[in-house]
């Protein structure tokens, strides 16, 4: 399989009466991490919950491996592309080791529930986002930073090989942030596919191996960070006035906002 | 706690201790009030003679009393209850909420009217199961469009239901008062819940119902567990929502229906039983037997209280249910008020 994992062709969009987008066309590289960015209300969290089908595009297709996504069965896309939605809730009392089991659900039946696999897989999700410790405890008593990591452990029991993340790191303070994008990029470097929608630009352009760039339902440009992060773009896609340099620590680009005064001239 | 059970390679279930503690000390409750209502009253067949009377060799009065009498009401009691929690339990997973039992959304009421239409309005048109059945079809209908968005708006599901609700029970007070007084009161005990002079037809009706629809129920309780969480979630990991939610309806409106035919609209069995079995377990989700099991317990002690609690008279049990399932709507309603922001 050499083709984008995941692809979306023509799409349009729509809550109700409101069109958020419209002939929407994207690629997902394979075994990139992708970082949509784009101002609020751009559609890039619209277009990640078609990509990851919980919400059906009124025209158009997302492919999966090539495959019309709508048209395989819900249980078969589970086990090949896992989504963590902006903000989850979990059921009252539920134990973290409960909850992740839960991502076991695709690859289970009506009569065998659970298995030997199962319980193999939970404890990898439990390992890779260092929540085992926590395995016991209830959800509800956890800390912002634990209970994202938590859901991401419930996400990975699924065992795809592409993962949907909708602003993943949206109400976690800034340590709990990297922390957060750390472990997704472990997750990237050890062969999944992950495809992100982030807020941060610099974290974007920091993590991501490749950034679509939207603005008002279009994609604006796509690629490796260096070639999208420009201050043209971030003007045009933002309406910000900015300096773009690298990153003291990667050497990705950065976004600092220009001047107050310097703001106000630069804007058209 | 939680063990795995396994029948060869093809079943492995997930169990925890505590479920199934609660159903077993829930279905002694059942024997020992079932035990103890043969037993009772005047014509009460006492302990010792029970299992002669069982064999064939009681007196001829006994024999009625236990299998004319007190054995179909008590059975249909225990099923019953047992068909009312699982809908409840249905019905407040698809909701996600406490609230949206099919009694509270008017699904009962939409029964009742249906029976009453059946044997009252157009008697002879259609059998009184199948009014009931298309009553309660006609309230979940009327509930799914006037939500506005279907089974995906809870709350608006619940007002609208009470609006539903309401609006049944004006239609069985009107068919009430066209009928002749004879009809009407015998149509009139039936709709506050009776269990009064059932007869084993009715046993059979719901029996079939429970064996028919326990298993579709059960089956759906996974998928339910994730849709409780949220559409999204559900649709992540592999579970059509809006479908299961379909399915769901369709089960709680059939065991609402079965159950209303056969005892008429019991008040709050579905609102209260699945809940005191949600506490009891101490389960994240849906649980349908420890709920079957809890509603069955439930009935049968309200039947038992209607006809003892009083010396002398005797209640329609669901003026016992209402009694105290609405102590339990007014503890439901108080907390979500403080919850809300004023």
């Amino acid at each position: 399989m050499n083709g984008p994992p995941l692809e979306a062709e023509g799409l349009t969009l729509a809550y109700d009466q409101l069109v958020v987008a419209q002939d929407l066309s994207v690629q997902i590289p394979r075994a990139s991490f992708t970082v949509i960015i784009g101002p609020n209300g751009c559609g890039k969290s619209t277009l990640l919950r078609a990509l990851g089908r919980t919400l059906k595009p009124r025209a158009g297709r997302v492919l999966l491996d090539g495959e019309p996504i709508a048209a395989l069965r819900s249980k078969d896309v589970a086990r090949r592309l896992a989504l963590l939605p902006q903000s989850p809730v979990a059921p009252e009392s539920i134990t973290v080791g409960d909850l992740v089991a839960r991502g076991r659900y695709p690859h289970q039946g009506i009569l065998r529930q659970w298995s030997a696999a199962d319980a193999r897989a939970v404890a990898d999700a439990l390992d890779a986002t260092e929540v085992a410790d926590l395995r016991d405890r209830y959800v509800a008593e956890l800390s912002g930073g634990q209970r994202q990591r938590v859901w991401l452990a419930m996400a990975l029991a699924q065992q795809t090989d592409l993962l949907l993340l909708d602003e993943p790191t949206t109400f976690l303070d800034i340590a709990h942030q990297f922390e957060v994008m750390d472990l997704c990029a472990r997750l990237h470097e050890e062969g999944r596919t992950l495809v992100a929608v982030l807020h941060d630009l610099n974290q974007a352009a920091r993590y991501a191996t490749h950034l679509v760039a939207m603005k008002a339902g279009v994609v604006v440009a796509e690629g490796p960070p260096s070639d999208v992060v420009t201050e043209p773009l971030v003007r045009e896609v933002f309406g910000l006035a900015c300096r773009v340099v690298p990153d003291p620590e990667t050497g990705t680009p950065m976004v600092v906002p220009a001047r107050r005064d310097a703001h106000v001239r630069h804007l058209p | 706690m939680t063990a795995v059970l396994t029948l060869g390679p093809a079943v492995a279930v997930r169990w925890r201790r505590r479920p199934v503690v609660v159903c077993i000390v829930a279905l002694t409750i059942v024997l020992v009030t079932m035990l103890v209502t043969l037993s009772a009253g005047r014509l009460g067949i006492p302990l010792s003679e029970l299992p002669g009377v069982i064999a064939g060799t009681g007196s001829r009065a006994q024999e009625w009393v236990l299998w004319t009498n007190r054995l179909p009401r008590l059975l249909v009691a225990a099923a019953a209850g047992a068909a009312f929690a699982v809908s409840g339990a249905m019905f407040q997973s698809v909701t996600r909420n406490p609230l949206g039992s099919p009694d509270v959304i008017g699904l009962g009421a939409g029964a009742a009217a249906g029976a009453a239409a059946a044997a009252l309005v157009w008697p002879g048109l259609v059998p009184v199961p199948v009014g009931a059945l298309a009553g309660a079809g006609l309230a979940i209908g009327a509930v799914y469009l006037g939500s506005g968005a279907g089974f995906r708006a809870p709350l608006r599901m619940v007002v609208v239901g009470i609006a539903v609700g309401a609006m049944s029970m004006a239609f069985v007070q009107l068919a009430l008062a066209r009928a002749t007084r004879e009809d009407a009161q015998v149509v009139a005990a039936y709709l506050n819940g009776s269990l009064a002079a059932r007869a084993w037809s009715d046993v059979v009706l719901i029996v079939v119902a429970l064996v028919v629809l326990l298993p579709v129920a059960l089956a759906l309780t996974r998928p339910m567990q994730l849709v409780e969480m949220g559409d999204e979630v559900a649709v992540a990991v592999g579970v059509p929502a809006d479908r299961v939610r379909t399915w769901a309806v369709v089960v709680g409106v059939l065991l609402t229906a079965a159950a209303v035919t056969v005892s008429g609209p019991i008040a709050f069995v579905a609102l209260t039983a699945p809940q005191i079995a949600r506490r009891l377990t101490r389960s994240t989700g849906p649980g349908m037997v420890a709920a079957a099991c809890c509603g069955a317990a439930v009935l049968v002690v309200a039947d038992l209280v209607a006809q003892y609690a009083v010396p002398g008279i005797v209640y329609p049990v669901g003026v016992v249910t209402a009694a105290l399932g609405g102590v339990y709507l007014a503890f439901l309603l108080v907390r979500e008020w403080r919850r809300s922001p004023a």
